[in-house]
Formats: C-alpha cells, sequence, structure tokens
C-alpha cells in the first residue's frame, strides 16, 4: 500500500532533553531534518537514539528545542495519521489478542487491516495473532512493532531499533521491505555492521546525546574518527572523553572498523 | 472514531474483572445469605430489605472494581493514548466516548450477574424468590453507575498520570473502591446526614438500586424504618458527579502525558 500522501517533512531543531535528577542531558542540540529520504542513526545503548524518536513522537517533553511535522509542532498535533513507529508501547492501546488489535489499528489508521496480516503471514508470524501481546516473544513483539510501523499507509516511518531480538531471516527481509517503502524512515541501532544494507541512506551518528552529521552511508569506508579538533573536520564532537573529529579520507581510525562508536571513541581517548 | 465495541470485548475478556467484580462479590453475596441473615425474617418486608440493602452495596463495590481495572488499563495505555491522540484517528473525545459506552454495558452486565446471584442464594436461604421491583431502572442505575465509576477512575489516574506520576497510580486506582466501601457501610450502619445522602454519588447509587430491586425509596439508614430519600434528589446528585467527572476526564484526556511503567514501581 502507498501511502496516502506524500511523506511530511520532519524538522527537529536544538533539541535538548533532561531527565532530572540526572545531570548529563539525554539529547544536547540535536538537530535533523527528514525531508524524502531515509536516514540511519547509529549510537551505544544509550546515547539518546530512543529519547529522541520518543521525543519526536511526543511522548518525551524537550527542556528545550522544537519537533514539527510539516510546520506544526508534534505536541499539539492531532490525526496525523502518516507517522508511525514501532515502539511496542504505543499498541498497548487495549488488551485483546493480536488479530484484534491489528483490527483496532487499522481502523485508526485509516487502512486496511488485510494489509497488515498479509505481512505478518509473509513474515511467518501468522501464530501471533490468537496471542496477547504480552504473551509474544520479545523478538515477536519487535516484529509486530516493525510491520505495523510500515503498514496503513505510512509515509514517515521512526523506527527504534527494528533488529533487536530479529533472526537473521526475518532481519533481511525487513531490510528490502524497508528499501522498497515508498516512505520516508529514519532509523536506530547500535549495530555498525547493518550499515552495509543501507548503502543508499544518511547516516547520523549519536554519542553522548549529540548527533553528528548527516553523512552519506556510502561514504562509510572513508570517514575516520580522530582526538582533538581538525580543520579539515567534517564534524567535531565535544564528549566527556575530550574533542574529536570525523574527517574523510584520513584519521586515527577507520569509522566503520569499529564495533561501535562507543568503543571507537575510548580507543582513541 | 469510536473503539466501544473493542473496548468492551476487552473488559467482557478480562478474567481479573470477572474474578474480583463478580466471583470474589458473589462469595460476599454467599456470606450475606447464609452467614449474617441469623435473624432476619419471617416478615416479608424484613427480607425484602434486608436482600436489597445487600445487593445494592454488593453492585456499588463490584462496580468500584470496574473503576480499578479501567485505572490500570489506562496506567498501562498512557503512551499508546498519547501516540494515538497524535498519530491516528482517535481523539479524547471519541475515545472517552468508547469507555462511556464499554463501562456503562458493564455496568449492566455485573449488576445483573449478581442479580442472578443475589436471587439464587437469598432465594435458597429465605425460601422465595425475590425479583426486582423495577428491573428496567435497576439496569439504568446500573448503566449510570458504570458511567460513573468509569468517569471517577479517568479523573483520578489521569491527575497521577499527568502530574503525579506512576509511583502512586496502584494506590490511587483503589480509591474508587475504598470510599464506595467506607460510605456504602456507613449507610447500612449509621445515620449520615442528609446532605452527605443526596451530595455523595456512591451513597445515591446505592439507595436508587435499592428502590429499583426493592420498590420502596431508600432510607436514611439503608433497609430500615428511618427517614425515607426522594430518588430525584438521588439522581441528580449521581448525574451532576457524573457530568462533572466526564468533563474533568475529557480535559485531562486531552493533556496526557506518556508514563513509563517502570515509573510505577514501587520496591
Amino acid at each position: 500500500m502507498r501511502p496516502a500522501h506524500g511523506p511530511d517533512v520532519l524538522d527537529v531543531r536544538d533539541l535538548d532533553v533532561r531527565f532530572p535528577p540526572a545531570a548529563a542531558p539525554a539529547l544536547r542540540g540535536v538537530r535533523l531534518r527528514i525531508d524524502h529520504g531515509k536516514m540511519v542513526i547509529v549510537g551505544a545503548n544509550g546515547s539518546g537514539k530512543t529519547t529522541l524518536i520518543r521525543t519526536i513522537l511526543g511522548l518525551e517533553r524537550p527542556t528545550s528545542g522544537s519537533v514539527t511535522l510539516d510546520g506544526q509542532d508534534v505536541r499539539s498535533i492531532r490525526g496525523a495519521t502518516g507517522l508511525s513507529t514501532n515502539l511496542a508501547e504505543v499498541y498497548r492501546l487495549i488488551s485483546l489478542p493480536v488479530r484484534d488489535v491489528v483490527g483496532v489499528i487499522a481502523r485508526l489508521k485509516g487502512g486496511d487491516p488485510a494489509e497488515m496480516l498479509g505481512r505478518l503471514h509473509e513474515f511467518e508470524l501468522d501464530e501471533v495473532l490468537g496471542k496477547r501481546i504480552y504473551q509474544l516473544s520479545t523478538g515477536q513483539q519487535k516484529m509486530l512493532g516493525n510491520l505495523f510501523a510500515v503498514s496503513f499507509g505510512a509515509s514517515t516511518i521512526l523506527l527504534d531499533e527494528p533488529f533487536d531480538n530479529v533472526d537473521f531471516t526475518r532481519r533481511r527481509r525487513f531490510v528490502r521491505l524497508l528499501q522498497e517503502l515508498p516512505a520516508d524512515v529514519l532509523l536506530n541501532t547500535h549495530e555498525l555492521e547493518l550499515l552495509v544494507h543501507f548503502s543508499g541512506w544518511q547516516l547520523g551518528l549519536m554519542f553522548e546525546g549529540r548527533l553528528i552529521g548527516p553523512f552519506a552511508v556510502a561514504e562509510l569506508d572513508r570517514l575516520f574518527l580522530t582526538r582533538g579538533a581538525r580543520p579539515d573536520a567534517l564534524a567535531t564532537m565535544e564528549t566527556s572523553l575530550g574533542t574529536f573529529s570525523i574527517t574523510r579520507d584520513a584519521g586515527d581510525r577507520p569509522v566503520k572498523s569499529a564495533t561501535s562508536l562507543n568503543a571507537l571513541v575510548e580507543a582513541l581517548a | 472514531m469510536n473503539l466501544w465495541r473493542p473496548y468492551t470485548k476487552a473488559m467482557l475478556t478480562n478474567p481479573f474483572l470477572w474474578f474480583w467484580a463478580v466471583a470474589f462479590m458473589a462469595f460476599w453475596v454467599a456470606i450475606g445469605a447464609f452467614v449474617e441473615s441469623q435473624g432476619i425474617g419471617p416478615s416479608h418486608a424484613t427480607v425484602v430489605a434486608y436482600t436489597t440493602s445487600w445487593y445494592a452495596l454488593i453492585v456499588l463495590f463490584s462496580l468500584s472494581m470496574l473503576a480499578v481495572a479501567i485505572a490500570n488499563s489506562l496506567t498501562y495505555g498512557s503512551s499508546a493514548l498519547a501516540y494515538a491522540f497524535r498519530f491516528t484517528r482517535l481523539t479524547p473525545e471519541g475515545y472517552l466516548g468508547s469507555i462511556v459506552g464499554g463501562s456503562a454495558i458493564l455496568g449492566g452486565v455485573l449488576s445483573f450477574a449478581l442479580l442472578g446471584a443475589t436471587v439464587g442464594m437469598f432465594g435458597s436461604r429465605f425460601g422465595s424468590v425475590l425479583l426486582p421491583a423495577d428491573p428496567l431502572g435497576l439496569l439504568a442505575v446500573a448503566l449510570l453507575g458504570g458511567v460513573f465509576f468509569m468517569a471517577l477512575s479517568v479523573t483520578l489516574i489521569l491527575v497521577v498520570i499527568n502530574y503525579l506520576g506512576l509511583r502512586s497510580a496502584s494506590f490511587v486506582g483503589f480509591v474508587p473502591l475504598l470510599i464506595s466501601f467506607s460510605l456504602g457501610n456507613a449507610q447500612a450502619y449509621v445515620a449520615l446526614p442528609r446532605w452527605l445522602l443526596y451530595g455523595s454519588p456512591f451513597n445515591d447509587l446505592a439507595s436508587l438500586l435499592y428502590q429499583a430491586y426493592s420498590g420502596t425509596p431508600a432510607t436514611v439508614v439503608l433497609g430500615t424504618a428511618s427517614a425515607a430519600l426522594d430518588w430525584s434528589g438521588l439522581l441528580l446528585g449521581v448525574l451532576l458527579w457524573t457530568a462533572l467527572l466526564t468533563g474533568t476526564s475529557i480535559l485531562l484526556l486531552r493533556r496526557i502525558r506518556a508514563r513509563q511503567l517502570e515509573e510505577g514501581r514501587q520496591i
């Protein structure tokens, strides 16, 4: 099913989020714009990726900054059915078997439940239909959220760690589905090695609540992390371990060599 | 956009609600019929007053268990609602309309399930089948009771979700039950002031249930020969409270705050 209308422009400006009494902000000055494109954000667990998605959805209150969808503040937005997410918590609207929940969400999104039922069949998840969401395995819950997110004509899709606890076969199928979707996508992951699947996408690097980028995933091989502020840097980031620069074609360590961004920064610090 | 059918289905298939609001309350009906009834009768009027007093209070407690279930549902669904109001066609008014419809139906179902238990057990004890004098009136009060307890529960739990945080949610969820138990039992044993009996929606509901079942006006001390209460005043009281709380619920739902369940952990 194609989106009912074109993707909305998602604009995040200077977003700060703090969770008192924690001293360190969860998000610091995040800027991001998704306008007819797909972006993957890579960052370690705890770097602020999920907080970013929850704040975009209006589920967290920003300390400062703004999130707008087609120019409208998300906190006051109503009935914007084109935006969708895989966060499991947003599908806990009612305690019924998955088949009924699919019917409810389809009605609320203005879609056809047959689309979602077809996707569940395609991903060999028919067995979940008679169960309630809390009875599903973690991987099944994740895939259910993923499939809700991409169904019912979603035009802007926010995916938080969509591959966590998902088996290899379903990962591959879902990656293919994402590539084919005529929708804007913002995808979070902590797995750098997954980037090979998203060569046409934009890339953001998240570290200690800061979003660095965007770069192109296709140029990942050329990106390096270098200690200190470099004049030729594509971007610099201030961290608790010092200042680091992202440079092109030369630098201390290639970004793609790391298992995680945290490990890379710690190795250089 | 209306969800009253799936909402009602979710409530009707909730085994915990059936246990606490029906089975556990039926246990107390049995206590009323077979344990506490020593010395009641043989006068028919005494039996009617005794039976209907028990029924009115048990239904009040049962409806307050419905309120607990609704509060839990909202606690678990705060993120889902905050999301749904922004990114689906669901509106706060549509959602509240759905749970008004579902709660009214549940009020009817619970009150008639307990009516069956009351008729059966008290009939067995006293040797006569005591059917409601005004079954339609009884149904109407039960439907209204379901809506009142829904509105009370939604208002209380949304204050917690929006302003206080989930750590107090499990306690506040039981407030309707605690008030029902206190005021309901008080009316069975002591002469509460008339302003309280008319002004308290819990006593309004218990008294209206009593009148619909027995066919005689409820009294200041329920089921005794004390002063009678006027049904129109009782009805007005519960209607005003229901309208006030429903309006407040809408305002609170419009600004519902997504809360992480982990916030509600006590220890």
